[in-house]
């Protein structure tokens, strides 16, 4: 009965929280300035990517290394967005709605309302994860065909990075829960230290080996190649002996971790927020 | 009654704004993980990018002055221009609103204190990546060098005056419209790469940009023995449009807020919260 | 520039807000705020703005203090005009707003203040006096290093009514300054509004509130708003002696759902309110002579209700209020739209 109850709850905030995140990312904007978003700004970060190789690449496009990179840099859209979309959350309702107070005040599953806040950043990011890899298809030559695609290997990375990425942005709630509110987001600011430590846009043994370890103990880095592997059918040097089998186990497993830590972790956060009066705490300067 | 001159209250106004900035960040270290470090690991991402390709460590050099000036370009997107919204979301908009003072004065001083705190971080950003990367720099001239700096400092912070106005009027609208220049100015201004790699139209395009020709200019003064063909325009000329730029944004600016203030008086809509 | 005699001036003020289609959602688009406001406030005058939410009094407020543009009409702030001469009015006012949230939470009270001042090019030394000196009649003297997201919602509105006093200004805008506050501490702020006028007398506050004993007690002259349009303006004083030639009468009563046909529908009965307690209904009824108390009685005691107690009383300004705008505060639901 309180197992029920408890489940009906869960969902009930997920719900509300999905719908409320879509009312806030999409009922203000203009469709057209919604459109764009999801399109020029992700682009626009493939497109520095392109320039760099271009300019400096001894085959430019052509080099061997391009298609992986562009592949980590198109799915690694979806790791500041569900990062900050979960984390950002926290700051937002806090210090800008004033709302997260009577979040807490309400029967709510918090959890389950932060990663459903996430859910329209996450679509917005499909979105742009898409047109990302289609211009990369169709307009710079790299190799994805669909009819090769591992689409088994695509919804196992698709399922267990979305869960594995939500766990990750709550963890970084927990951290915007207690600090202040800076010019960058905690997600942001996050995942652009993601962007080194994965390998998204160079193959990990390029970085210094004690570097290159601590990239190999993140599982973005694992989900990555993963979709590497289902879309281009090549792997990275690095994860070469690795099977299909044990890099979605190691993306599982990895998220069964994070979310006991992430778990422990907002428990641990919300309980000094009480303690110390931050839940609507105004930290702008 | 005789109160104190415009010119009194404008620079008290512009440290009375700057001063929440300085110390506010003092009072949260945490910014100097989120702010300094994390970024630093960014900027890093693209080193690696050219390492991998066997790059000429000149553009190792790029990516690090690159990431220390688009330090200051997300300042004066985030910490200038969308300031206002979050000061209209907090009321303070209204009390600026009924002070007898600038809103340039205000924004001057949002500016200067993100400038000191931007500074911490681009300069953090250059010295760790000159060392870790044994970045080859050679000023040629310092002089110049400092006048770029300072002038493209100057016309980008008044391109930040320029998009505050918008907030007067726009609310989430705004802050969309700033989100959605963030990656798009650093492809077009060459925060990675040369802007001339870009072709001479879209770079002169860009150069609308302060910190298009800002960069382009530090790197030619700072990397003499390279670029090559990948220089776009004379440091002295990119200064000389660099100045005109200053002037131009700080007028447009100063006409965008009092326009935006009238027309946001008249729909209502300077102390609108929750748009 | 009009004359200077007076504070405050409006003539004919309008403002209407209109919807953009997709904000308006099948609602109507057009909310009129303000429907013909004039009004005049002498120099040296604590005005009062009276009425319920929704009424237009913090629109009249923001056109004063320059943050709003009238759709029609005209405004004066010390003779200047508020729409033409913004700019000029701002270094003659001063406002504060109930619930206000500004400040930023990581500086202290003393430094968010003095940052304001600084706005007002106050020297520092002047400013840092001041703080001290005001902080200490609101009780605040020993929080001044406190951060203010530290601070209860009452603190904050002290410190926001320090914000306020603090650069003297020559006419201060008061928009429900007491919103949300305990007894004690709207007590106190509004026996620092009225010791603050004492000592400054050439100064002029405006003060809009819905808190009938706050008016009464502070204001030299009301004015009674109610969906944008001005029903009374006199003090206090007058006003209710204008209603002395009623009969004012508040019967409690037992047994008896609704007053509207046993009270209200009664001849001789010109206004009445009614609000539910714990053991039955509070009526206030404003007779237009004492003769017609006997058919109440008589019709309440038809209708099944048990009179439990009767009292003759003095008018209040709520009487007046019921009077001039036809029913109480809570009596109508008000209509949406920005005040």
């Amino acid at each position: 009965m309180a197992m029920e109850r408890r489940r009906g709850v869960t969902w009930r905030s997920f719900r509300t929280a999905t719908w409320l995140g879509w009312q806030i990312e999409s009922n203000w904007a203009d469709p057209f300035v919604f459109a764009i978003y999801s399109l020029v700004k992700p682009l626009s970060g493939a497109l520095i990517l392109v320039f760099m190789y271009a300019v400096i690449a001894k085959d430019g496009l052509g080099s061997p290394l391009f298609p992986g990179v562009f592949v980590g840099n198109a799915l690694f859209i979806y790791v500041p967005a569900v990062l900050a979309g979960i984390s950002w959350t926290i700051m937002d309702d806090r210090e800008h709605y004033g709302m997260l107070k009577y979040v807490y005040a309400a029967p709510v599953n918090v959890l389950a309302y932060l990663i459903g806040r996430g859910v329209a950043k996450a679509l917005v990011a499909t979105v742009a994860v898409v047109l990302t890899l289609l211009l990369g298809t169709l307009a710079l030559g790299v190799p994805i065909r669909f009819a090769a695609i591992d689409w088994p290997l695509v919804a196992a990375a698709l399922v267990l990075g979305s869960a594995m990425l939500a766990l990750f942005g709550i963890l970084l709630g927990a951290v915007t829960m207690v600090t202040a509110r800076h010019n960058y987001g905690v997600g942001e600011a996050v995942a652009g230290g993601l962007y080194l430590l994965c390998g998204v846009v160079f193959p990990l043994d390029t970085l210094p080996p004690w570097l290159a370890a601590v990239g190999r103990a993140l599982p973005i880095t694992y989900w990555l190649e993963a979709f590497r592997r289902a879309l281009l059918g090549q792997s990275a040097a690095s994860f070469a002996g690795l099977s299909d089998v044990a890099l979605v186990g190691i993306i599982a497993g990895s998220s069964v971790v994070l979310a006991a830590l992430a778990t422990v972790c907002f428990r641990l956060a919300e309980r000094r927020a009480r303690a110390k009066g931050l839940l609507d705490m105004q930290t702008m300067y | 009654m005789k109160g104190p001159s415009a010119w009194t209250v404008f620079w008290r106004t512009v440290i009375g704004r700057a001063y929440p900035r300085i110390i506010g960040a003092q009072r949260e270290k945490s910014w100097v993980f989120f702010e300094i470090f994390l970024p630093l690991l960014s900027v890093t991402a693209y080193v690696f990018i050219y390492r991998a390709v066997q790059a000429p460590p000149e553009f190792i050099g790029f990516v690090v002055l690159g990431g220390a000036m688009s330090a200051y370009w997300l300042n004066v997107l985030w910490s200038m221009a969308s300031q206002l919204y979050w000061e209209k979301e907090t009321g303070n908009l209204e009390l600026y609103i009924v002070a007898p003072t600038s809103r340039m004065a205000i924004l001057l001083g949002m500016a200067l204190g993100g400038v000191f705190q931007t500074t911490l971080r681009a300069v953090a950003i250059i010295a760790i990546g000159t060392l870790l990367f044994h970045v080859p720099m050679a000023a040629t001239s310092v002089p110049i060098l400092l006048g770029v700096f300072v002038t493209t400092l100057v016309a980008l912070y008044g391109m930040g005056m320029l998009l505050s106005s918008l907030f007067l009027l726009f609310g989430r609208e705004a802050w969309h419209f700033s989100n959605l220049l963030q990656e798009p100015v650093s492809l077009v201004s060459g925060f990675y790469f040369p802007v001339r790699a870009l072709g001479q139209v879209v770079a002169a395009a860009a150069s609308i940009l302060p910190i298009t020709l800002g960069l382009d200019a530090m790197r030619q003064l700072l990397f003499p023995a390279m670029l090559g063909d990948l220089r776009f325009l004379s440091p002295l000329v990119e200064l000389g449009i660099l100045s005109g730029l200053a002037v131009v944004f700080l007028f447009l600016a100063h006409r965008a807020l009092a326009f935006f203030e009238t027309l946001a008086r008249r729909e209502g809509r300077l102390s609108v919260r929750g748009q | 520039m009009v004359s200077d005699s007076f504070a405050i001036r409006t003539e004919d003020l309008r403002r209407v807000f209109r919807a953009k289609r997709r904000e308006a959602k099948g609602e109507k688009r057009e909310v009129v705020a303000l429907d013909g406001v004039s009004f005049s406030v002498d120099r040296g005058e604590l005005f009062g703005v009276l009425g319920p939410n929704g009424a237009g009094k913090t629109t009249t407020i923001k056109i004063l203090a320059t943050l709003l543009s009238p759709t029609s009409g005209r405004a004066w702030v010390a003779g200047l005009d508020v729409t033409t001469d913004s700019k000029a009015v701002r270094h003659h006012i001063g406002m504060v707003s109930g619930g206000e949230t500004s400040g930023y939470g990581l500086l202290t009270i003393e430094e968010n203040l003095w940052m304001f001042s600084q706005f007002y090019g106050i020297e520092t030394n002047v400013a840092r006096k001041r703080i001290q000196e005001l902080l200490a009649v609101v009780g605040l003297a020993d929080r001044s290093r406190t951060k203010i997201y530290h601070l209860s919602t009452g603190m904050r509105q002290k410190m926001n009514f320090v914000r306020g006093f603090l650069t003297e200004p020559e006419i201060l805008f008061l928009d429900e300054p007491t919103l949300g506050l305990d007894v004690q501490t709207a007590h106190t702020l509004r026996g620092f509004v009225s010791g603050w006028l004492a000592e400054h007398r050439d100064r002029t506050i405006l003060l809009t509130t819905h808190a009938m004993h706050e008016a009464d007690e502070l204001c030299s002259r009301v004015a009674i708003i109610d969906k944008g349009r001005i029903l009374a303006c006199d003090a206090p004083g007058v006003l209710k002696r204008e209603l002395q030639r009623d009969a004012i009468f508040r019967l409690r009563i037992a047994d008896l759902g609704d007053a509207r046909a046993a009270v209200g529908a009664q001849p001789g009965v010109s206004r009445f309110t009614q609000t539910r307690s714990d053991d039955g209904l509070n009526v206030d009824a404003i007779l237009t002579s004492d003769g017609a108390l006997t058919g109440v009685l008589g019709s309440v005691q038809a209708a099944g209700g048990r009179l439990l107690s009767l009292e003759k009383r003095e008018p209040t300004l709520e009487d007046v209020f019921l009077h001039v705008v036809g029913h109480g505060f809570d009596d109508e639901a008000r209509e949406g739209g920005s005040e």
